[in-house]
């Protein structure tokens, strides 16, 4: 079965406009989906940007994390199982994420 | 939701069920009284915000965790935890700033070497949260004031909700806040308990609080259902904890005998159309057992005293509805005799005089009960009452003035009421 990977995009000040109840349960809705029999896996990425590495006039550096015109930051990535993109996308259009933020969906070869 | 469920704040492992890894309901809001109670004493009472932005710190970190690495054993030590730690971050940042920023700091850091879990550190636990109950219900702050930190401090709502629950601008409450908070600066209220000598009335402005929450969430004029039904079970809460202390008193039992016997009939007051159902027509096979057990069970322990306070009068009442069998077997003369009592402890509040009128149609007939009626309509505090007019509507149809009862339900439709109440008024205006 293909798999495809969750890049999970969201402002993360609009979080802390959540009441502790409202934050619980969005936690529940997050927690219940991961559960799903199609999901491999989960993880969550780190609240910095990172950094960016590059050659510049074939010298490799890094510099920090991309800067980007939105507030967006990737905060997490699943992987899913699904036989092709349209089931994929009907996979994740219940993801509790897009009460929050967006999903960029990618398939991976295998 | 049952009595197990509402219990006091999860402790140990019990907040969490080992194999589906579900919450326990309300987890994060009574969490938050726990944590800002005790980083707010460690901390001291002027770093409140401190205490509430680090718990606020650790909530966003379960949400960007759990997710991904599943609920920690214990969600609720890991939740104080964190907490604990970015307090400990934010003061070292601004150490220089304050000069026993150094004390705080150590005190924090000895603080999180006792294991939480162990049976002395939950006692230390309920121990902070009734101090912020003190502290919150000062009678040195005005009572809407009091009622607003209480809910955000102690109960984990949030300003929107608390807003939502009282039909009040969200810019308004988080006002009332502030307020409240530069009242406890400005009259350096301290998170100590009260002593002997202002023991009294300090718990009674703290009943006066619990009562008040609870009051609004069963009056539910108006709003959300849900968040009233919360500030019920939130009422109920803090009563318990307050029960549960050793300074718990007679009229400490009586309110929480109050609550639990009134809370325990609000799963029949609406029917499955969300429609109000009247107290004689409530299907009792829908009242929660576990709350009236709960609610008997204070009302006992409330009569050791020499006092008759308010509570104890209003809890007197609510046993006597619920021992009656059925419609036909509630004691209503002794109910207009607890009225009597009533309206001599409270003075001469106008609710109760309506309430006590209902007792006097049901003893002394509707015509009685009609004149009691007239002789409260010119109260400021009732005129635009739908209950009065609602009560009044009732008691001329039952006197055969069916025009004149129509009146009154229409007028009823005009005030301030919630949509199952303005239903039960179609629905009588439809059936004359």
């Amino acid at each position: 079965m293909p798999q495809y990977m969750l890049a999970l995009y969201d402002d993360p000040s609009g979080w802390k406009k959540l009441s502790p109840e409202e934050m619980q349960k969005s936690l529940e809705k997050y927690m219940a989906w991961g559960k799903r029999p199609y999901v491999v896996t989960g993880k969550r990425l780190a609240a910095d940007l990172g950094r960016v590495l590059r050659s510049t006039n074939g010298k490799p550096r890094a510099t920090d994390g991309p800067y980007s015109e939105t507030k967006e930051v990737m905060g997490g990535i699943y992987l899913i199982e699904a036989k092709d993109y349209d089931e994929a996308v009907e996979r994740t259009l219940d993801h509790p994420h897009l009460e929050h933020g967006t999903i960029e969906l990618r398939q991976l070869y295998s | 939701m049952t009595a197990a469920e509402l219990s006091n704040a999860p402790r140990g492992d019990a907040d969490r069920d080992g194999d589906t890894g579900v919450l326990l309901e309300h987890l994060f809001r009574h969490q938050v009284g726990r944590v800002v109670a005790h980083l707010a004493r460690v901390l001291g009472p002027a770093r409140l915000d401190l205490a509430e932005e680090s718990m606020q710190e650790a909530m966003l970190r379960a949400l960007q965790t759990w997710p991904y690495q599943g609920i920690p054993e214990n969600p609720g030590a890991w939740l104080l935890r964190v907490a604990h730690n970015s307090a400990i971050d934010s003061l070292r940042r601004s150490r220089f700033l304050d000069q026993n920023s150094g004390a705080v700091l150590a005190e924090l850091t000895r603080a999180t070497s006792i294991a939480p879990g162990a049976p002395s550190f939950e006692e230390q636990l309920r121990d902070d949260e009734l101090r912020m109950i003190f502290m919150c219900c000062h009678p040195e702050i005005a009572r809407d004031a009091r009622v607003a930190l209480s809910l955000k401090t102690v109960g984990g709502f949030s300003v929107r909700e608390i807003a939502s629950a009282f039909l009040a601008d969200d810019a308004a409450i988080a006002q009332r806040l502030v307020r409240a908070k530069r009242q406890l600066r400005e009259r350096r209220v301290t998170l100590d308990l009260p002593g002997a000598a202002e023991l009294d009335q300090r718990l009674d402005s703290a009943l006066e609080t619990i009562y008040f929450i609870f009051n609004e969430g069963y009056a539910a004029h108006e709003g959300e259902d849900l968040i009233r039904r919360d500030l019920c079970f939130e009422a109920l809460r803090l009563g318990r904890l307050l029960a549960a202390s050793s300074i718990a008193t007679p009229r400490v039992h009586a309110l929480v005998a109050v609550i639990a016997l009134q809370a325990a009939r609000l799963p029949a007051r609406i029917d499955e159309a969300g429609d109000s159902i009247l107290l004689e027509d409530q299907d009792r096979a829908r009242w929660d057992q576990h709350l009236i057990a709960e609610g008997f069970h204070h009302f006992d322990l409330s009569i050791a005293g020499e006092q008759v306070s308010e509570y104890h009068v209003q809890a007197a009442i609510a046993a006597t509805y619920t021992q009656a069998a059925n419609l036909r077997t509630i004691d209503w003369p002794a109910i207009l005799d607890l009225y009597d009592q009533l309206l001599a402890i409270s003075g001469a509040s106008p609710v109760v005089a309506l309430n006590r009128a209902v007792a006097v149609a049901k003893v002394h007939g509707p015509a009685e009960g009609l004149a009691e009626i007239e002789t409260l309509r010119g109260d400021p505090q009732l005129r635009d009452y739908y209950l009065l007019l609602a009560v009044r509507g009732h008691l001329l149809q039952e006197l055969g003035r069916p025009e004149e009862a129509a009146v009154c339900w229409s007028a009823a439709l005009e005030c301030r009421c919630s949509e199952p109440e303005r239903r039960f008024l179609r629905r009588k205006l439809a059936g004359i």
